[in-house]
Order: structure tokens, then sequence, then C-alpha cells
């Protein structure tokens, strides 16, 4: 058991939009959360990964209790993630990116007057990571001048490049065409094997991304857990299917 | 091309003393000792993205620290006033910091002109400290344990502190630049271009922000010392909030964008004050139409009219700048 | 010892009264444009000078000097009309910056103004004379009080509740809340936001000159006035709360008042305590009293 969580809670105001919901993440998972929108996906992401503190309920992380740590020691612990929005270092350049989250894995941010261009571990490791993402050509590239695409891909990969055990993809691929996606998707998936990534939880609103990739599927409806199990047994589940994808788009798949 | 025109410029303010009149040389100190001040003042905006309007109460730190020590306990040696000015304002910019790092945008800069302000109205108002708006006596410092007492006033400053000066900002550059080009200065940058992104890589904001907030002040003090001695005389309109506003103006003169660009905001600025001044009065109004002209038309400063990379990064920005 | 209080108490209420005319100032150009308006300082010390003038000329003119109050305040709303020039000529290419650069830009325009008093009035301190206690002395609760320091006073409390009026009652007053709530949202209902900040710009402008020309006859006019008045109406927004009319009300308060006892009883103290509070209020209270509201 990588993670766990135990009812989890979680109000903006008077509104509950996670409430009370329990999951369990094996080692080499790759598990999709599903839901419409305000479902409290991204809610369910950020408690997880100590962004949001939950109001109950409690996590762990290889069985040692993670709730309320912030997102700097969960990193330290081996858990990174990326936002739904696209987050990056506009001015740094593609390498320069990367290697902000290998500095950070190898706990050499607090070196002040040590040459970050002579630091070959650094620097080799964070071009592994841009050729894994099909990124090293445009190493030298500011994070700015990129297209919607790469900058989608730069900000995944940058929590690639810190090597976790677990990482959480708030839609990775939104923004995104539908060929892209795809594309994406297997750089995601043969990169956390190389890097070893043990587990993967993603945020997708793309069925076919979530049924094509996905171990297992959680859905959440109103804050609460609606059900969970494998591609298969989520596809037969009418109420899932009638909640989340909607019977019409259901209808036109089939 | 860059180290050629290093160089040059080295070569330049060596050969000064020797080729342009006293008057001109003496105009180098100030420029001097606002460039150490600089060069922190950057670390901390055009690095980490914090603009602090109380900087100027660091510049007073090391100001009054050489005051107090030249002429109140005798302590000559310019080697300890430096170390003692930046020991002071570690000291002092530890809890200031701590406190001011947690908050970014017009909330940190409100909150750093507050402290600098409070520290203003006590040099002004505990007189009998501080000398109030009287201010104090900065004696002549020993140089390397040299006293040079003995040669007038305006050759000790054009020839053993105009080069004393050289050294300290050559030091304080090269230790900067080393700084920048760290581990530490890229999680510097990444702080400034997005905290949040930093944070999810496992980045200490908080902390990092705090560093470069304690070494910025060291640097302010440092370069307040070196401020002292030209004048013989500090007050505290050293530490007044329109200080801070010159010192942010003169980093946007030169360009934030740059790791040099302050400086040569430095050095436009005093030799353009001293110009201005010679024909009207009036150098702020010309002065205050230049920042204008800057903050509208060229964000990147005399540096990004050279460097056009630079300049995009004073477009409205990507985070909120409310606190909790 | 009550006489002393009661002494202290109200000069500390008139210097709040000039002061919540310069803070209210720059609270509505900050509700409504995010703009942190360091030349309200300025604007104060122009409508002093300008104030000055106009008593003189009046005086001149063979008006009756009584009606130097007169004087003050029309010389006070005509120097307002820098506001839209600064905020048309300046402010608005800066609209869709950083914040810093918008208060670099307010810091331009108070090294410009400074020089400007300096040219059109020079250097030496100016003032309106033996006209302050023309309108006599008023013996209250056993104190001395002139009577010009109650005319502000109650000018200032007329102006905070015809601003009050304003904001709740009025077209415009809705238009500044709403686009102080939601810049976009206002946008997209049809305001137009130019419109809005030429005239918010005015009246934060109108505020700051009118608070200048009233404050003139209890003092003289020095060129660092601006400056040194901008860093207390500072405290005054920060403690109220930026942003906030009820805030700059009950922070030029706490600031007028506070300032008035320090300085009897430990003069030492006077800014000092002062920016201690601003501290205080923004470590644990960051929004101040009455953060977050825009009325």
């Amino acid at each position: 058991m990588i993670l766990r969580a135990r009812g989890l809670r979680r109000y903006f105001g008077e509104f509950c939009a996670l409430d009370g919901v329990s999951l369990e993440i094996r080692e080499g998972e790759f598990v999709s959360v599903v839901g419409p929108n305000g479902a409290g996906k991204s809610t369910l992401i950020n408690v997880l990964t100590g962004l949001l503190k939950p109001n109950a309920g409690r996590v762990f992380f290889k069985e040692r209790e993670i709730t309320g740590l912030g997102p700097v020691k969960l990193c330290r612990l081996g858990m990174a993630r990326s936002f739904q929005l696209v987050h990056i270092f506009p001015e740094l350049t593609v390498l320069e990116f990367l290697k902000v989250a290998v500095v950070s894995r190898l706990g050499r941010g607090g070196r002040l007057f040590s040459s970050l261009a002579r630091d070959r571990e650094v620097h080799g490791q964070a071009l592994e990571v841009a050729e894994l993402f099909g990124l090293a050509e445009k190493q030298t590239t500011p994070a700015k001048h990129l297209p919607q695409g790469d900058k989608k891909l730069l900000d995944v990969a940058s929590a690639f490049a810190l090597q976790p055990q677990i990482i959480l993809l708030d839609e990775p691929t939104s923004g995104v065409s539908t060929r892209e996606k795809h594309t994406i998707m297997d750089i995601l998936v043969s990169a956390s094997k190389r890097i070893g990534i043990k587990s993967i939880i993603q945020v997708e609103h793309d069925m076919d991304i979530v049924f094509g990739y996905s171990d297992r599927i959680i859905a959440l409806h109103q804050g609460k857990l609606l059900a969970e199990g494998t591609p298969d047994a989520i596809k037969a589940n009418e109420v899932v299917v009638n909640t989340v994808v909607g019977k019409k788009e259901w209808a036109r798949r089939a | 091309m860059r180290r050629a025109g290093l160089a040059l410029v080295v070569a330049l303010i060596l050969a000064m003393p020797f080729v342009a009149g006293d008057y001109y040389v003496t105009l180098m100190l100030p420029f001097f000792a606002y460039s150490v001040i600089l060069l922190g003042l950057n670390l901390l905006f055009g690095y980490t993205g914090l603009l602090s309007f109380g900087h100027a109460l660091f510049i007073g730190v090391g100001a009054y620290a050489a005051a107090f020590l030249t002429s109140k306990f005798g302590v000559m040696h310019l080697e300890a006033i430096l170390l003692a000015a930046a020991g002071a304002a570690v000291l002092i910019a530890a809890p200031i910091g701590g406190l001011c790092v947690r908050y970014v945008k017009i909330y940190f800069a409100m909150l750093t002109l507050a402290f600098g302000m409070l520290f203003h109205s006590f040099l002004l108002k505990f007189y009998f400290v501080t000398g109030g708006d009287e201010g104090m006596r900065v004696l002549q410092p020993f140089l390397l344990g040299f006293d040079l007492s003995q040669i007038p006033k305006v050759r000790f400053l054009t020839r053993p502190f105009y080069y004393y000066s050289v050294v300290v900002l050559a030091v304080a550059t090269f230790v900067m630049w080393r700084i920048v080009s760290s581990p530490f200065g890229l999680c510097l940058r990444a702080i400034r271009d997005n905290p949040d992104k930093a944070q999810s890589l496992g980045v200490s904001v908080k902390r990092y922000r705090w560093y470069a907030f304690v070494i910025s002040a060291a640097y302010a003090a440092v370069g307040g010392a070196l401020l002292g001695p030209t004048t013989g005389q500090v007050d505290p309109n050293l530490a007044y909030w329109t200080h801070s506003g010159n010192i942010v103006f003169m980093m946007l003169l030169g360009g934030f964008a740059n790791f040099f660009g302050p400086l040569v905001g430095a050095l436009v600025f005093i030799f353009l004050q001293d110009t201005v001044m010679s024909i009207v009065p009036y150098w702020r109004l010309v002065f205050g139409a230049i920042l204008a002209l800057i903050v509208i038309a060229a964000p990147g400063g005399l540096m990004g009219l050279l460097d056009r990379r630079a300049v995009s990064w004073g477009e409205k920005s990507r985070q909120g700048g409310a606190p909790p | 010892m009550l006489v002393h209080l009661a002494n202290v108490l109200l000069s500390g209420v008139f210097h709040a009264s000039i002061l919540f005319l310069v803070a209210a100032g720059l609270q509505v150009v900050f509700g409504v444009q995010r703009i942190f308006n360091l030349a309200c300082g300025s604007f104060y010390a122009l409508g002093a000078y300008v104030g000055v003038s106009f008593v003189q000329a009046s005086v001149q003119a063979g008006l009756p000097p009584g009606l130097f109050v007169l004087a003050l305040v029309a010389g006070g709303l005509c120097v307002a009309v820098v506001g839209p020039v600064v905020e048309r000529g300046l402010l608005r290419f800066v609209y869709d910056r950083d914040e810093t650069f918008q208060l670099l830009l307010t810091f331009a325009v108070v090294l410009m103004l400074e020089d400007v008093i300096r040219m059109l009035w020079g250097t030496s301190p100016l003032s309106t004379g033996g006209l302050y206690l023309l309108y006599g002395q008023l013996k209250v609760l056993g104190v001395t009080v002139p009577v010009y320091n109650l005319i502000v006073i109650g000018a200032s409390l007329l102006i905070a509740l015809l601003i009050g009026y304003m904001l709740a009652r009025t077209k415009f007053g809705r238009i500044i809340r709403a686009a102080a709530d939601n810049r976009e949202m206002s946008e997209a209902l049809g305001v137009d936001m130019r419109r809005v900040y030429v005239r918010v710009f005015t009246l934060g402008t109108l505020l700051g000159t009118v608070g200048g020309a009233l404050v003139i006859p209890a003092t003289a006019a020095m060129t660092e006035m601006g400056i040194e008045l901008i860093v207390e109406a500072f405290a005054v927004v920060v403690i109220g709360g930026l942003g906030s009319m009820r805030g700059a009300f009950v922070g030029a308060l706490v600031v007028g008042v506070l300032r008035s006892i320090a300085i009897s009883t430990y003069p030492e103290l006077e800014m000092l305590l002062i920016y201690l509070i601003v501290i205080a209020v923004l470590v644990l209270k960051p929004r101040g009293l009455f953060g977050g509201a825009a009325a």
C-alpha cells in the first residue's frame, strides 16, 4: 500500500467539496479519478499532496501519516504532482526548469556559492528527463516561448524529474488536442517506467484515455466516492456511466 | 566579448584617479557604495521578485555602524567596520525578514516600508543616542591597519580609499555572481517566476526568500558603511523612505533583469544627478520624468534597451498578491 | 489633568480629520484601481500651496478675510485638475503591469511634484499669517480651541458622510463598489472603466488637495510636507485596511490621537509607536481592521 486515505473531508465555507472519501493506492497501479465538474477531484489531489489541509480524515504514505504535511516535505518523501492549469517558470529555459526539480531532489538548493553550470550530475539528470519527454532540442528555449502543448509537457516533466515514488497528475492532457493526448500519455507511461515511479494517480475527463491506460478507476460525485473498480467494471456500472460520462455521450461512442 | 567589455571597464576604473579630476574621482566613491547596495537589492527584486521599499533601513544600519564604531568606540579599522556592519544587518534583518517574507508584492513593499520608517524615527527621535537630525560624524578610518590621517582628506579619498572601495566592490560582485549562478540562485529565480510551482517541486519558498532578504540586507549595510567616510557624516535621511525609493530607481534605471544593470543605473544616476544639478536645481523633476519614462516605456532599463530579451518581466504577473 | 487630556484629544482629532481626507483619497484609488498612490501626499502638499496662494489673492482682491475658508476650498478644488492629468498622462499606461511598477510610477510623480512646488513657490515655508485665529477661539471642556479647528473637523466629518452617501446611494457609488469587487465583471456589464478610472482618480486627488488646503492656516506649507504625510496616511490605511473607507476613518482617528498622546507624553515615541502598530497589524491582520470591503 503506497498511499492510503481515510474519511477525507474538506469544506470551502459552507460548501463540502470532499465528503468523507477513503481510498487505497497500491504499488505499481495507474489509477484514474473521474467525475463531473465540481465532484471534488482537484480538491482530492490538493488534499493528498498537502496543498490543502483536510478538515477531517487522515492520509498515509507508505503507512506513515502525512496528514497536514506541506508540499515541500511530501516532495522529500517521494510524492510529486502537477497542476490542472499549466504552471511554468516563464523566464527559465527548459533545462533550467528541470534543473530546479533535480536541485531540489538532491537537496542542493541551499548551496549558495557552488557553480550550477559545473554540476555535471544536475545537468545530466535534467537532460535525461528532457530527452525522455522529447524536450531536449528545446533545452535553451525560455519556457514562455514554448507552444502550449510543450508547456504542459514541461510542467509534468519537472514533476517526473523529482523521481517520486508516486505522482499525482491533475489533468495532464487538458488543453491538448485528442491526437496529442495519446502521445503525451505514452510518454508519461514510458517515462514513469524509466524513472522508476511506482504509482500514478491522474484526474482525467477524456474517457478514452481513462479506459485505455488505467488499472483502476475511482469515480467521485458531489464529494463522495461513487464507485471504484477496473475499467471493465466501471464500463458496466450504469450509475457511473450516467453521472460521469452521460448517456448520450456513451451512446455516441458505442 | 563580454569579458573584454568587463576588462575595459575595470581598466578604466583603475586608471581614473590618474586621468580624471579629483571632483569626478570623488563622485565615483558613492557609485562604489551604491553598487554594493544595489547588488543586494537586485538579488531580492530581480532574482527573487520581492520589491523592498525599506532597504534604506539597512543602509542606515551600515552607515551608523561606521559612525558609532569610529566616533564612539574608537574602532578605526575599516575591515572591522565593514564586518560589523554586515553582522549588525544580519542580526536585524533575520527577524524582520522572517516576518516580511510571509508576504509578497504590495504587502511586502508596505511591510518593509514600515520597518524602514520605524528605524528612521528611531534615528530621528532618540537623539541622545543617535544625534537626532544632526546625525553623527564618521571619522577617517584606517585601511588595512594603516592610519592615513596625515594625508590630506581629498588625497585620502581619491587614492587609498578609492582603491579600497574598488576592491570591496570587486569582492562583493564576485560573491554575488557566485550566488546568482549557484543552485540557490536558480531556486530564487524559480520562486520569482512561480512560487506555487517552486513549492510543488520541493523548493522551500519562504526559507529561500528569507536567505535572499538577509543577504541583501548585509550588502546594503556594507554599502552604507562605505558611504560614511566620503562625507564624514551620517544622518537619518539615509534611512528615509525616499532614499529607499531612490535606490529602487537606480536599479530600474540600469535594468533589474541584468546582473550588471543596477550598477549601470547607479553610475548614470550619480553622474546625471551631478550634471543636472549643475544646470538647474530641480533634479527631482528631471529624474521623476526619467523614472516615469522607464516604467512606462522601458521597464528593462538601460541594459534592457541594449538587451531586448529581458523586458517582458514587468508585465502583469501570474500570482495573486494578497496575503493568506 | 482632564484639561490636558481634552487638549491632547482635540489636537489629535484635528490632525485625524486631515489625515482622513488624504487617506480616503488613497483608499478610493486603491479600492478601484488597485494602485497604491504614493503621490497622494504630494497632492496634499500641492493643495496647501495653492490654498496659500488663493487666500493671498483673495485678500489682495479686497475680499473680506473672513471668507478665506472659501478661498482655501476653491484652491483645493481647482488644483485637483492635476488628478486627471496624472491619470491620463501616466497611470493609464501601466494598468496591465505588475503592481510594483505602478507603485514606482507614483513615486516618479512624487519626485516631479516636489520640484514643481519648489519652482513655483520657492523653498521657504509659506503661511496664511494671522488668519488662523480670525474666527476666534472657543472654550470646550476648559480647553481653548481655535474655531478654525472645529470647522475643519466638521468639514471632514461632512465629507466622510458625503462619501458614505455617495458610495451607498448614487449610481457612481454603485459603479465604484462593483469595480472594486470585480473589474472584469463591471467591464462585461458595460461600465466604461476608462471614465470610471478618471473620475475615481480625480476624486482621490481632490480629497488630498482639499485636505492640504484646509490644514494650511494651522501650520505652514513646506516642500517636504507631502512626503512626510504620505507615510502617515500609509499607516492609516494599513491600520484601517487597504481600500476601506470605514478603515480610513478609524485608522485616521487611531493615528491622529495616538500620535498626539505620544507627543505630549513621550515625544520620542511619536511616529515610532505608529509604525509599531502598523507592523503589528500587517503581521497579525494583514487586511487591516476593516479590510476586504471597498466601502
